[in-house]
């Protein structure tokens, strides 16, 4: 198996005025398979957000280096292969979905056939076909969300990074995502998200990695980690695992 | 295409679909429009009321535009985390300011063209010809405007967008007031004042270099030359504001 994301030593400390520190995260370690499905879990402010976007180079590391298919992230040839769906996305709220998605696909630089087909292709997977004229303003959060997903894959990424990927979703929305994800496993894509949702992660993930306070405090498959905490759900292998610590 | 012209498409179509510009430039149109009105102050000199009213309204309200519109380009997207999914496309950072920069051009040049097509239909309507000194103002204040434009993008690549927009304003009211800062300064005893004074004087721009309204409004001539001169400083001041611009914003964390 090949290595999609590498991250070795990586400590991201935030600066906040008066002298303050925070560490967001601290001499963390981890690899990411190609083709396989990471779900990334723990408490809010464990570091999740904080090591995506190291990953994706929207923040810079303190200490350590991240790479992505070997590559550092500054790397535009790299950055073509990722789709990522940021937690809460935001987007230009005076343009429609479809302006919204051709813009993305021009920046992929897709060639005008394949922008319209992919464009149309994603808004009636995620449900939005139907709401062509609306402007992203007047989207409602799950709609954004959705909305979101579609961007996050008309490039067709090798990689996806997904930072909660169906928090604001209806149970039907939650259940389609779950679907698309592991359809596009077995297209071969790898697959790196954080969720708060223990169900869903348990559903589609092959490896699980438990953040708290900046460092990983467990990694591996679920069974493999229920077995080794002699815990029977998902629930209290969690809970143990953090108050352990 | 090439990358800065997608975000400078994408930017401008946001820009003319923000209803606080279009409120400004309704609301400068008036103003031209009624600059006959102020004639009252002057009795008799009704032409040069219109000539000196409209173009330092188009030069005022084009500042509010483009101080607003450049702060939404860039202080707003980072605040409302837009840039989370555009960074992490391949779009290199540089070629994200360059293109707001291109996007707020095109929009300043549509509302500076609005602004200015009115006013010249005006002065049409009353002297039935338009002097060539009016368009060499207009040319100014156009480059002004650019450079304004240039100015709060910069700001706004490190701050926050309440900042940028008070230390924009500031640095057009202090870049407008230079030449008399220099008088000020002769009765000033303290060195270091002088000294820190001296040095702000030679970096901010001097806005007062593009403001030849009231030689215009009277028809007193104005060389070319002077026009293209100042001008080329104009826009080399642009670019280092833009250099300024790509530095801070490399290194922002979103
Ligand atoms: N821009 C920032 N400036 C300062 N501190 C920050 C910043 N962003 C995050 N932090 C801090 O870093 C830590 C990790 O935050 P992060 O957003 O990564 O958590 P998270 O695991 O994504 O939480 P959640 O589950 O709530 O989304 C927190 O203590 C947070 O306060
Ligand atoms: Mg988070």
């Amino acid at each position: 198996m090949s290595i999609a994301i590498k991250i070795e030593n990586l400590t991201k400390i935030y600066h906040l005025p008066k002298k303050r520190k925070v560490t967001g995260l601290f001499n963390f370690n981890l690899e990411i398979e190609e083709g396989e499905i990471f779900g990334l879990l723990g408490p809010n402010g464990s570091g999740k957000t904080t090591l995506l976007k190291t990953i994706l180079g929207l923040i810079f590391p303190t200490r350590g280096k991240v790479e992505i298919f070997g590559k550092e992230i500054g790397d535009i040839g790299v950055k073509r292969k990722i789709g990522f769906l940021p937690e809460n996305p935001y987007y230009y709220e005076y343009l429609t979905g479809p302006e919204l998605l051709d813009f993305y696909g021009d920046i992929f630089e897709l060639p005008k056939r394949t922008k319209k087909k992919r464009s149309d292709e994603l808004l009636s997977r995620v449900g939005l076909a139907e709401l062509k004229h609306l402007a992203l303003r007047n989207y409602s959060k799950g709609m954004l969300e959705r909305i979101g997903l579609a961007c996050a894959l008309i490039n067709d990424p090798k990689l996806l990074i997904l930072d909660e990927p169906t928090t604001g979703l209806d149970p039907i929305g939650g259940r389609e995502t779950r679907d698309l994800l592991l359809k596009l496993k077995e297209q071969g894509k790898t697959i790196l998200l954080s969720s708060h949702f223990l169900s869903e992660v348990e559903k589609i993930c092959d490896r699980i990695g438990i953040l708290d306070q900046g460092n990983l405090l467990a990694i591996g498959r679920l069974k493999e980690l229920l077995k080794e905490k002699k815990t029977e759900t998902f629930e209290d292998l969690f809970i143990k695992i953090i108050k352990e610590k | 295409m090439y990358k800065p012209l997608i975000i400078a498409k994408n930017s401008f179509k946001e820009l003319l679909r923000k209803k606080g510009l279009q409120a400004l430039l309704v609301f400068s149109l008036i103003l031209i429009g009624s600059s006959r009105l102020f004639s009252f102050l002057t009795p008799g000199e009704e032409l040069k009321m219109i000539k000196d009213v409209g173009l330092s309204t188009i030069e005022f309200f084009g500042t509010l535009i483009c101080i607003f519109a450049a702060i939404e380009a860039i202080s707003s997207e980072i605040e409302r985390k837009t840039l989370h999914t555009l960074l992490v496309k391949p779009l290199r950072r540089r070629d994200f300011v360059i293109g707001k920069f291109l996007g707020l051009s095109l929009n300043t040049l549509l509302n500076f063209s609005l602004m200015a097509i009115f006013f010249l239909v005006l002065l049409l309507f009353k002297e039935h010809t338009v002097s060539v000194g009016i368009f060499k103002a207009l040319i100014l204040i156009f480059f002004e405007l650019l450079l304004i434009s240039a100015i709060a993008l910069a700001v706004s690549t490190f701050t926050s967008p309440a900042f940028s927009m008070v230390f924009s304003l500031f640095l057009y009211f202090v870049g407008h007031l230079i030449n008399y800062g220099q008088t000020l300064l002769e009765n000033v005893k303290n060195v270091y004042l002088v000294s820190l004074a001296n040095f702000f004087y030679r970096i901010i721009p001097n806005f007062e270099n593009f403001n030849i309204r009231d030689k215009v409004a009277v028809d007193i001539f104005v060389k070319w030359n002077y026009v293209a001169k100042t001008t080329g400083y104009g826009l080399i001041y642009v670019a280092v504001a833009l250099l300024i611009g790509i530095y801070f914003f490399q290194k922002r964390e979103i």
